[in-house]
């Protein structure tokens, strides 16, 4: 009872983090703000027993694309006016948008029936998931480490076109 | 491989091997190719003929290829051999043959050499198809293929845009006349199921084809031969065609090809036994061609154009008989024009070459000394076509002046009477050429007189061989070979003992025309001059060949201009088409425009349609799902 | 256990509050930011997916999702970075080169 309580809060907790994100002016604190979020919807998963989910969401995006978002943040001019102006000219009919797509979606749901009983959690251990991912999905494992070497390549390359000149 | 087959083969082999490394291997390859193919397609030929005569004159047909079947129809390439195509067989390879030999030495040095050999060869192989195909279908492939041979080779000098335009208007007067041909294939194909020319004429001999008029296709395929056999009216390509190689005038537009019509209704005689109107047309157009051909070369002064309106008014002649019923007689008119008609014009080659190019007669003169051989040789030939006994001009002529006047099948005295006339005029203008260009005062310019020669032993010796055969070639009586598969028509009772006087009347034209030429022309031709100053007005018209080409110009050629140049140009090109591609260009472009403001550059903006675009997507799927 | 269509309608509102901030928010990195919003609405309805039916697949998934946001975002920051340094602002509304 206590998990479906959590489950609800955690999940609340996310939308929350979002919206502030959304209306926070300066990107330091949009950035928190996503932190809070992401560390949220990693107590979901928790609560779900996907648990490998849950500390990977920790690791990956909290520990590494976050931080390396923050110290993006830090490197650049606060005097930049984007820091400032926080809207683009399209901000009615993007919430409008954002509405709208929102509204169907909870109108699909709330049509959808009673979901069937949660089916059991085991498989999301450890060790019986990692045992799945590598003999099962090898090939996706090594295909996103390919992925990732790409990543730095072009990484590199980004770099090196963007620091030459000045425009 | 079958004889026939092989015949037909060895020009293509002969096209294919000039054409494509004829000039890479130089003249001596392509003289043997371009000479030794033909021979040995003529003596494959005399070889299958001797076969055939062994074997009692059967009719061969050799079957090569299904060409397309349905049904129980079916398209064959199909050979046939009979004594009419033994006929035009021997000639075609035979006088090819000399040609092709008279040409290595008129060509020389050309640098188109190796070219000309090659389409020479093509034209051999498409004139084989035409004369051995059983089909109508095989025989029209021939049929066209001459004819772009023979466009080719009237616009072989093509940098000449006069030349390459002579080259056009046979081709385009040639389309005229196909299009009767081919509607009358149409018609046959439609009635009969065949296109086979055996099964036609057995049909049309069985009795009245049911929903198929003969007159109607006799006509129709008449009118094809009226284009490649230069009749009336689509004789106007014939005398510009002389603009090609003269070797290609003697080959193509006098001995073989223009002869195809001739052939052609010989070969289709079941169809216009059936139809004496058709047969009626043939005989009336033939006799006025003659004739008014006749009349134009009277005043020519080009020795080639001379000559090409004695061809078109000997196809005249041919195509009396054919309409008369004498196919026998046609075909050996046929046979003999080949040989005379070859010999003068290759002496005129022989002289247009002693003279460096000069074509006019008037320019000419006294040249019998200079150059003996070709001298002779043409004195023959003239007195051949003339109808002088017994060369083989006579023993043709007469044949076909006897059944035009007493044939039971459309002969009479006027067709006879304006033939006589016409065989008169013919003796005259061959002997006031013969005049012009061999006898009399010399009229050549100094420095030309200068270079006079005879020529090499390659052209003389086929101009002595081609003459020989003038002289010689009537006593084998062709008339009497064709008898069991063309039979002469009967004869009117009434005439039977007119041929002997006729025969004499028909010396006597001759000779008249002969002495006619001399007396006019003697000494300065001062009475000749006489005589063009007092009917100025008719010779004016006869220089101006009746002004046919003047009234298609008119009648034809303005009108379909004006109608390309406002109708199809003004109104349907640049209206219609350019100015429907226009409008939708300028709509794509205005659309463009418009769609253009959408892409703004900002990177929201798109998002922000995306969103929009996966807004409604779901609402659709919603609403439909 | 907490009802899956709520955590459904949460991920579907994380997904569009994403997509809002990527079209409303003028700074680059914020932009990047509402990205990585949207790829977590997509994970928490994949990991809801996978606990009600019991399958480790969409598990696989999200990890996948997580290297490809890593990836992502380790390409984004230094073309971000770039674009700042040649035009001196993080504006994304001053980038319309592409305009046609």
């Amino acid at each position: 009872m206590i998990e479906t309580a959590l489950t609800y809060f955690f999940a609340v907790a996310a939308v929350v983090g979002g919206v502030l994100m959304l209306v926070a002016r300066h990107p330091m604190r949009a950035a928190l703000a996503l932190v809070c979020s992401m560390l949220s919807l990693a107590g979901v998963y928790a609560m779900l027993g996907v648990h490998v989910i849950a500390v990977f969401q920790v690791l990956i995006y909290v520990g590494a694309v976050m931080i390396f978002m923050v110290y993006t943040i830090m490197l650049l001019d606060v005097r930049d006016p984007s820091f400032t102006r926080r809207w683009s000219g399209l901000l009615v009919p993007g919430v409008l948008g954002a509405g709208a797509l929102s509204a169907i979606i909870a109108w699909v749901l709330r049509d959808a029936g009673d979901s069937p009983a949660a089916a059991s959690t085991d498989v999301f251990g450890v060790q019986p998931f990692s045992v799945t991912f590598l003999e099962e999905y090898w090939l996706y494992f090594e295909l996103s480490s390919v992925l990732l070497v790409a990543a730095v390549i072009a990484a590199i390359a980004a770099l090196r076109a963007g620091g030459g000149r000045d425009g | 491989m079958g004889a026939l087959t092989l015949i037909v083969l060895l020009p293509l082999l002969g096209f294919l091997l000039n054409g494509l490394l004829g000039s890479r291997l130089g003249r001596t390859f392509v003289n043997v190719v371009g000479c030794g193919l033909p021979l040995v397609a003529f003596i494959v030929a005399a070889l299958a003929v001797r076969d055939l005569a062994a074997a009692g004159y059967p009719t061969v047909i050799e079957t090569v290829y299904t060409w397309a079947a349905f049904g129980d129809r079916s398209f064959e390439i199909a050979f046939l051999l009979d004594r009419l195509s033994a006929v035009m067989v021997l000639i075609v390879t035979g006088v090819g043959t000399l040609i092709h030999v008279y040409s290595t030495g008129y060509m020389k040095g050309d640098p188109g050499y190796a070219r000309y050999f090659a389409y020479l060869n093509l034209f051999l192989f498409f004139m084989l198809l035409l004369v051995l195909g059983r089909s109508l279908l095989v025989l029209f492939v021939g049929w066209e293929g001459v004819g772009l041979a023979s466009y080719l080779l009237i616009g072989f000098w093509f940098s000449d845009p006069e030349k390459s335009a002579a080259g056009k208007k046979a081709f385009i007067t040639n389309r005229v006349g196909d299009a009767g041909f081919l509607l009358g294939m149409f018609l046959l194909w439609q009635a009969l199921g065949t296109l086979d020319m055996d099964a036609i004429n057995a049909a049309f001999g069985a009795g009245p084809v049911p929903g198929l008029s003969a007159a109607l296709v006799g006509i129709l395929l008449f009118i094809g031969a009226t284009g490649k056999s230069a009749q009336i009216p689509l004789h106007v390509w014939l005398p510009d065609a002389m603009a090609g190689p003269t070797p290609v005038s003697a080959l193509i537009h006098a001995a073989t090809m223009v002869t195809a019509g001739v052939y052609l209704v010989a070969r289709l005689s079941g169809v216009y036994l059936v139809a004496p109107e058709a047969s009626a047309v043939v005989a009336t157009i033939g006799v006025l061609t003659a004739f008014f051909a006749a009349t134009i070369a009277v005043v020519q002064t080009d020795i080639k154009k001379v000559l090409a309106y004695s061809t078109v008014s000997q196809l005249g002649f041919m195509f009396l008989a054919l309409g008369v019923g004498a196919y026998g007689a046609a075909v050996f008119h046929l046979y003999t024009h080949a040989f005379f008609k070859a010999c003068l014009f290759l002496g005129a080659g022989s002289v247009i070459h002693a003279l460096g190019g000069e074509q006019d007669i008037r320019r000419m003169g006294g040249l019998a000394r200079r150059i003996p051989v070709t001298f002779a040789t043409f004195a023959v030939s003239t007195a051949a076509i003339a109808g002088l006994p017994p060369l083989a001009g006579f023993f043709s002529k007469d044949e076909i002046l006897w059944y035009a006047l007493a044939s039971e099948s459309g002969g009479s005295v006027l067709l006879f009477g304006l033939a006589a006339f016409t065989a008169l005029l013919t003796a005259f203008y061959m002997f006031r050429l013969l005049w012009r260009v061999f006898m009399g005062a010399s009229r050549m310019s100094h420095e030309v007189e200068h270079h006079v020669h005879e020529s090499p032993p390659s052209m003389a010796g086929v101009l002595v061989v081609l003459a020989v055969l003038s002289a010689v070639g009537g006593f084998f009586s062709i008339p009497h070979f064709l008898e069991p598969l063309l039979p002469l028509p009967a004869i009117v009772p009434a005439m039977e003992h007119f041929h002997v006087p006729l025969l004499v009347l028909s010396v006597a034209l001759g000779l008249s025309g002969l002495a006619l030429a001399a007396w006019l022309y003697a000494g300065d031709a001062s009475r000749a001059a006489q005589l063009e100053a007092r009917f100025a007005g008719l010779h004016r018209l006869l220089t101006g060949k009746y002004y046919v080409d003047e009234l298609y110009e008119a009648v034809l050629g303005r009108p379909l201009e004006w109608l390309s140049r406002r109708v199809f140009l003004g109104l349907g090109d640049r209206r219609l088409l350019d100015g429907t591609l226009h409008g939708l260009a300028g709509l794509a472009r205005r659309a463009a425009g418009g769609f253009a403001r959408i892409q703004t550059g900002s990177l929201q903006a798109y998002l922000l349609l995306g969103l929009a675009g996966l807004v409604l997507l779901l609402t659709w799927s919603l609403r439909n799902g | 256990m907490a009802d899956p269509q709520f955590l459904l309608a949460a991920a579907a509102v994380l997904f569009a509050l994403g997509l809002l901030g990527v079209i409303v928010r003028r700074n680059a990195l914020v932009m990047l930011m509402s990205m990585e919003l949207m790829l977590n609405g997509v994970n928490l309805s994949l990991v809801t997916f996978a606990s009600q039916a019991g399958s480790a697949e969409a598990a696989v998934l999200v990890f996948l999702v997580f290297v490809v946001a890593a990836a992502e975002i380790a390409i984004a920051i230094p073309i971000v970075l770039a674009l700042a340094r040649r035009r001196g602002t993080l504006d994304a509304g001053s980038w319309t080169e592409l305009k046609g």
